[in-house]
């Protein structure tokens, strides 16, 4: 939907929504170099993930992993971020967009306000505070990495604004604070504004409304989280006691006919359920029970079957295939009843609950669809943003792009790879002039030290309470002031706070020092942003030194202050010494190679290749078959009647004939060195198998998956047993066939979920519908069976499956220890099962068996390509990629990227945004032109080596050897920095920089120079 | 290359008791090359030494220096500048390093730290095997290229003895017989006929027997 | 003796062990002030010279923390380190140090608990050997 030659104007993109997504297409579009507004309505970014406690499949906690992500978010120098801000007029074209934005009134000083917490602890009731359960978490922020990392100020509810006023000591309320309205223009922009989780107070049936120990899943969670209400504790709403019992009810909102509810699936609640549970059991063992009722268990994810078992078969978690109509309190108890129809019986049962979890289903919230009124795009029936088919993100409206739950219902990863996947095509509207906006910081020169005297300076970071609350932070500045050489010598508040970088770098440049001093937090997370303090300042960035005093002392010693004054002394004095001796370095900086390596030439591979290529990267896309287009030309419509091979045919024409993508046939992959940025991959090409080599800065994985044919079913072996796609190619090819069938037996999961091949194929259950409902068209009479285990018709498929069932297809659930048999009978084939509702076993004579077999891994080239790119798999033979919840595409090995169904089974239109993602991710990568290894490399001093080759056998990467002037050499573009070879070195003849042996020396001697 | 390895650090100790300042001296060649006295191990052992000495209550001041190559005058002239503040010398170096010093500085006690081992290869990282014995009439030509001399326990010219057993020699399991390995190199090499060749006794006078030994090249003496 | 306070030098590998050290802090975990740590790329950068001179120069016990094995993010540098500790525990014995005031421990870097855990039993363990010979002696000797 987009037109790719009009003349672009502006060369921002605005992104509207801070969660997940929106974080995600920022940051690909910062480090792509594209300028971008972010806005969130909230007064901090995070969206709903912030308020999960834990995610699946790895029940990792999400903060962990989500905040270095914000944090990143706030640093980068393309970013604008503006919370509290909504859209509020739209004009314009794509390229040239012109919107007004309004900025509510926050009353903090962002600049100032160190959110030490003060205001909330005096005054609770003027401090804003959402998430789940109202009960107030320990902190008022949202969660406590809050970025912007600030409060806000409900002043309306504030009655003594005066007081409030005073007591921030950082002077940053702002009691006239004001909306604010501000017209920005943009080239594109990108959708990420997330769902609302559905309500069900409206349900009456359910007593959400009326009973507080009914919960939705998402207040659930927060009882669970550590930062959420109950900080942690697993108590029930109603009388704090801990629940012995817990049920989890499916589809409350989704799947339903109900008024308000919606018809679609959810999509992500199954496996939110299941997490819950697990938790739940993780924590409390045997001693409390839990039970989820559901329709369909779909776990359809990538690895999620696996989770599904481990919560049957590991954690003893009862699944119960019922729709319970009704939560009631039980009277006499003052537990909650369900009463529900188990999936082997006739009758009803009644049990109790102490606590019942609804699992709420996500909906478009009425502020989006204004949004979406006022931005002009397109809104499907259930009111989500219309994409189609091949355009997974795009709107209708070009230049308008969508990611994440306002596109369809989703899980995190989705939303990761549509975030990219937008945050590219945004990209790619902008590509025409945007590379000249490079807005890197400039530095000022730096001055040449070597021959000035030593001029220290030592700041000491209070950093709230977290240092000066447990130790004198001003007397730890007097006392860094009595050490050699160190000129300046104070405590500043937050250190990392941007007026306190200002007064160090002023500091620097009145002073004229020429070694800075931090004490302050770790090293890990702070060097960067004060080594850039000096820079601005005229120094070389390696002048600097971080005594880690807040995350090794004051908050490790804090129950033993004095002891923490003396080690933070120590700490002080050893990065004195040790800065003393610190050098000038230069980064090793080299030129990026920019080429690209797309290994499969599927639909996933083309369109991965054709969005580099249209980026004006040379792109190099490998096939180990004779011809473009993989799995993809045998499928011919969509589920949504799309054409598939008009497509694919278009899309490899425009492959074959782009002046900047090379098809490369027949290749096969036998070698590969580099490191990212410097790849050479090596091939064989058949049939002469002659070797060839390229060079390329970043390679993405498209290999794709095998559709599967197990020995099942009398498949291969009678001419009526076919796969799904077999029937695909007959509807299309030979109508006439299919107008003479008269009874037609589909049977899913053939060879998916089962031990040779545990998880689920994801496809099938929409491509055996889809096929249902074209052989319905052509024959209206014939009698069709879909013989199911749990139908996975997640999203909007939900609705073809309606529709089916509409149309008379008969749908049978079969269980996994009694699946169907079948005979062959002459031409036909006896199907029986067992149908669970007249509960007896029902035979099907049958003249064409269908079976919905799937994918399977390419495990052959997973396993060659894996080996060769030193890349894990997962068990059953996919890439297995870097996080599985926030970097779906990005695999453990920098500068690889893994898209479509070699990552795991998905459809076309899935595919092809995961390749725009990969895409994504490859191109901001390439953002960069030069690749910064730092400046911890080893180097030799040449006099000193006596070449007996210690270090050349030491290295775990090869990377010494004996040069023809016969010393060691060490390549910088190399070296991997550990410094191994330094410390094996028997002539001393290696100093790995950063760490030289005299800096470790000044260390120890800083530390223990006084304990002689 | 000659290779060496620390003499026990109680020897050490033993003999440095006398005094306070000493002179450490490191050498950059074949020590250095099989890790016994370099850079390195200078520093190790100077610092092992100095806390040796401060447990039993006392200090030693150790002037740590490694010389290019120990065993070349105009190298080991380069002590001078420090040797008078030494009351003794340590050298890491092999034993010509340490008799360069002795023979330099007549006035000065000097010490061995290492006891210098064989003429050896390494056969891969920290490993070290003998090879050559410096005998003064090489016959690898005659052995396939595998010194008896240097590799066989019992120096036999015309091998094995009975001791040989699969391959290896029963004065330590751990050692191949050479006689073995050259019988294996040469069928390797279809040179069996050379096996079958006695190998006359050796005149010993080209090795110790003769004497200290001395080479001299007409066209490079001074 | 009884009021003695160890001073302990932890090298500690970035990747790992440096990183369990800040866990511990943003979880808050206590351990004694006596271990201080020492930044280094990997564990494998630690030479046998660094850990010698921290006793010279007065500590009473050295450890080198690394990655969990396999874990090591330059292939095998927690290896090396683990082999030159034990190579220097044997020295500290021949000069009647001790060698158990010398270790190698293995963490990854999300085991802040082992990391607070390790700094407890280092602490323990010295406490119970007493004060490093050479500086008591030194102390002797200047008081002497």
């Amino acid at each position: 939907m987009q037109d790719q030659n009009m003349l672009k104007q502006n060369h921002t993109v605005l992104v509207i929504g801070g969660g997940v997504a929106g974080i995600r297409a920022a940051m690909d579009l910062a480090e792509s170099k594209r300028d971008v507004v972010l806005i969130d309505k909230a007064y901090s970014i995070g969206g709903l993930m912030t308020q999960l406690d834990r995610t699946f499949p790895t029940n990792n906690c999400d903060l962990c992993t989500l905040s270095p992500n914000l944090s990143e978010s706030g640093r980068q120098l393309h970013i604008e971020l503006m919370a509290m801000t909504q859209v509020a007029e739209v004009q314009g074209e794509a390229g040239n967009f012109k919107l007004k934005l309004i900025t509510e009134p926050r009353f903090i000083d962002l600049e100032k306000c160190t959110a030490c917490g003060d205001c909330f602890n005096k005054y609770p009731e003027c401090v804003r505070f959402t998430p789940g359960l109202d009960h107030r978490a320990p902190t008022c922020m949202r969660y406590p990495q809050a970025i912007p990392h600030a409060f806000s100020i409900d002043i309306e509810k504030c009655k003594d604004i005066d007081g409030l006023v005073k007591v921030c000591k950082a002077d940053a309320i702002l009691p006239e604070d004001t909306q604010k309205v501000q017209e920005v223009d943009v080239g594109a922009i990108v959708l990420a504004p997330g769902a609302e989780v559905f309500d069900p107070g409206k349900l009456d049936s359910l007593g959400y409304a009326t009973n507080p120990d009914v919960v939705t899943s998402l207040e659930y969670e927060r009882i669970l989280s550590a930062s959420g209400p109950t900080q942690g504790e697993l108590v029930r709403p109603s009388d704090g006691k801990q629940p012995d019992k817990i049920a989890w009810i499916q589809c409350v909102g989704s799947r339903s006919l109900h008024e308000g509810a919606a018809s679609y699936c959810s999509s992500a609640c199954c496996m939110f359920a299941l997490k819950e549970a697990i938790v739940t059991k993780e924590r409390f063992q045997d001693s409390i029970e839990t039970a989820i009722f559901y329709m369909d268990m779909r776990t359809f994810g990538k690895d999620y079957e696996l989770y599904l078992n481990r919560a049957k078969n590991d954690f003893d978690i009862r699944l119960s295939r019922s729709r319970p109509h009704s939560v009631l309190r039980n009277p006499e108890t003052a537990s909650l009843s369900i009463t529900y129809t188990p999936d082997d019986s006739n009758t009803n049962v009644t049990e109790d609950f102490d606590m019942v979890v609804l699992s709420t289903g996500f909906k478009v919230s009425q502020d989006v669809q204004d949004l979406a009124v006022k931005l002009g795009i397109e809104l499907n029936e259930h009111h989500f943003a219309k994409t189609d088919s091949f355009s997974p993100v795009a709107t209708s409206k070009s230049g308008i792009y969508v990611c994440g739950m306002f596109e369809s219902p989703k899980d995190i990863p989705e939303t990761m790879v549509q975030a990219s996947a937008a945050a590219f095509c945004a990209s790619k509207d902008l590509s025409v002039t945007a590379e000249l906006s490079e807005s890197v910081e400039e530095f000022p020169p730096e001055r040449d030290v070597s021959q000035e005297p030593l001029r220290i300076g030592v700041f000491v970071c209070d950093c709230g309470l977290n240092i000066g609350g447990v130790i004198d932070a001003k007397g730890l500045a007097d006392y860094a002031g009595t050490l050699p050489d160190v000129i300046v010598s104070e405590m500043i508040g937050h250190g990392c706070s941007r007026e306190s970088l200002v007064h160090i770098e002023n500091t620097i440049i009145e002073k004229n020092l020429n070694r800075v001093v931090i004490g302050g937090c770790s090293p890990r997370t702070h060097e960067t942003k004060f080594q850039d303090a000096l820079r601005r300042a005229g120094l070389n960035k390696y002048l600097v030194e971080i005594a880690n005093i807040r995350d090794q002392d004051t908050w490790v010693h804090f129950d033993h202050p004095d002891d923490a004054f003396i080690k933070a002394k120590e700490l002080i004095r050893m990065a004195t010494i040790s800065v003393a001796l610190s050098r000038p370095l230069t980064d090793n900086i080299f030129p990026m190679n920019k080429d690209v390596l797309v290994v499969g030439g599927g639909v996933t591979g083309m369109n991965a290749a054709l969005g580099m290529a249209d980026m004006g990267f040379k792109v190099y896309l490998a096939e180990r078959s004779g011809e473009l287009g993989g799995v993809a030309k045998k499928i011919h419509k969509t589920i949504e009647g799309d054409d598939v091979q008009a497509y694919v045919k278009d899309l490899i024409n425009k492959t074959m004939q782009h002046d900047r993508i090379e098809v490369i046939n027949n290749a096969f992959i036998v070698d590969h060195t580099g490191m990212p940025g410097m790849f050479k991959t090596g091939f064989q090409i058949a049939p002469q198998m002659f070797y060839r080599q390229i060079e390329h800065g970043v390679t993405i994985l498209a290999t794709g998956a095998l559709p599967n044919k197990p020995e099942e079913y009398l498949l291969g072996e009678h001419k009526n047993v076919m796969t799904q796609l077999d029937m695909d190619a007959m509807i299309e090819n030979h109508p006439d066939e299919i107008k003479g069938l008269t009874n037609i037996v589909m049977i899913q999961c053939v060879g998916s979920r089962c031990p040779e091949n545990p998880n689920c194929s994801r496809i099938c259950c929409q491509s055996a519908i889809k096929n249902a409902l074209r052989i319905r068209e052509l024959n209206s009479t014939a009698k069709i069976f879909i013989l199911y285990r749990d139908m996975r018709t997640y999203g909007f498929y939900e609705d073809y499956y309606k529709k089916a069932r509409e149309l008379g297809v008969i749908f049978v659930r079969y269980g996994a220890d009694e699946p169907p048999e079948v005979q062959a009978v002459g031409e036909q084939l006896k199907v029986t099962f067992y149908d669970s509702i007249l509960r007896r076993n029902v035979s099907v004579y049958s003249d064409c068996l269908c079976l919905s077999t799937g994918l399977i891994a390419d495990e052959e080239s997973s396993e060659d390509l894996g080996r060769i790119f030193h890349i894990p798999k997962t068990i059953d033979n996919y890439f297995l990629e870097d996080h599985i919840k926030l970097r779906p595409i990005d695999l453990s090995v920098p500068g690889f990227f893994v898209a479509g169904t070699a990552h795991a089974p998905k459809t076309i239109r899935e595919c092809i945004a995961q390749a725009q993602a990969a895409a994504s991710r490859a191109h901001s990568m390439l953002g960069r032109d030069t690749l910064n290894l730092g400046a911890a490399i080893a180097r030799v001093e040449g006099e000193k080596c006596a070449a007996c080759l210690i270090c050349v056998r030491a290295c775990p990467f090869s990377i010494p050897f004996i040069n023809e002037d016969g010393y060691s050499e060490i390549d910088p573009a190399k070296c991997h920095g550990c410094g191994i070879c330094a410390a094996v070195c028997p002539a001393k003849a290696i100093q790995l920089m950063q760490y030289e042996d005299d800096q470790i020396m000044a260390k120890l001697t800083g530390l223990l120079e006084r304990v002689n | 290359m000659i290779t060496a390895e620390r003499k026990p650090m109680e020897e050490l100790i033993e003999c440095l008791k006398p005094y306070h300042r000493i002179l450490l001296v490191g050498c950059n060649e074949c020590v250095t090359v099989c890790a016994a006295g370099g850079r390195k191990e200078v520093g190790i052992l100077s610092s092992a030494l100095q806390m040796a000495f401060k447990t039993e209550g006392k200090n030693l001041e150790v002037k740590e220096i490694t010389l290019e190559r120990q065993c070349d005058p105009e190298y080991v002239e380069e002590l001078v500048t420090h040797i008078d503040q030494a009351e003794a010398v340590m050298s890491m170096a092999c034993g010509c390093g340490v008799q360069e010093i002795a023979r330099r500085f007549k006035d000065k006690p000097v010490y061995p730290a290492v006891n210098t081992t064989f003429m050896g290869a390494s056969e891969r990282q920290g490993v070290w095997a003998e090879r050559c014995q410096g005998c003064g009439e090489c016959v690898l030509g005659l052995t396939g290229g595998i010194c008896p001399i240097a590799r066989c326990s019992k120096q036999l010219l015309n091998g094995p003895c009975g001791g040989s057993t699969n391959g290896k020699c029963e004065v330590d399991p751990d050692i191949d017989c050479a006689w073995q390995l050259i019988w294996d190199r040469l069928k390797a090499l279809g040179l069996e006929d050379r096996y079958e060749e006695n190998i006359p006794a050796k005149d010993w006078r080209t090795g110790r027997g003769g004497g200290p030994r001395k080479i001299i090249r007409e066209d490079l003496v001074k | 003796m009884e009021n003695f306070e160890p001073t302990i030098v932890a090298f500690c590998c970035h990747y790992c062990a440096y990183t369990a050290a800040d866990m511990a802090g943003s979880k808050r975990l206590c351990y004694p002030s006596n271990v201080k740590i020492i930044r280094v790329p990997c564990s494998g950068k630690v030479d046998s010279i660094h850990i010698l001179k921290a006793l010279e120069m007065g500590a009473d016990g050295v450890y080198v923390a690394g990655c969990l094995e396999g874990d090591c993010h330059f292939k095998n540098g927690n290896i090396e380190a683990s082999k030159r500790v034990a190579y220097i525990k044997k020295l500290l014995d021949e000069i009647n140090i001790g060698g158990e005031r010398v270790e190698m421990v293995l963490m990854s870097a999300g085991m802040g608990e082992r990391f607070a855990q390790t700094a407890v039993d280092m602490t323990e363990k010295i406490r119970k050997l007493g004060p490093n010979p050479v500086k008591s002696a030194s102390k002797a000797d200047h008081a002497a």
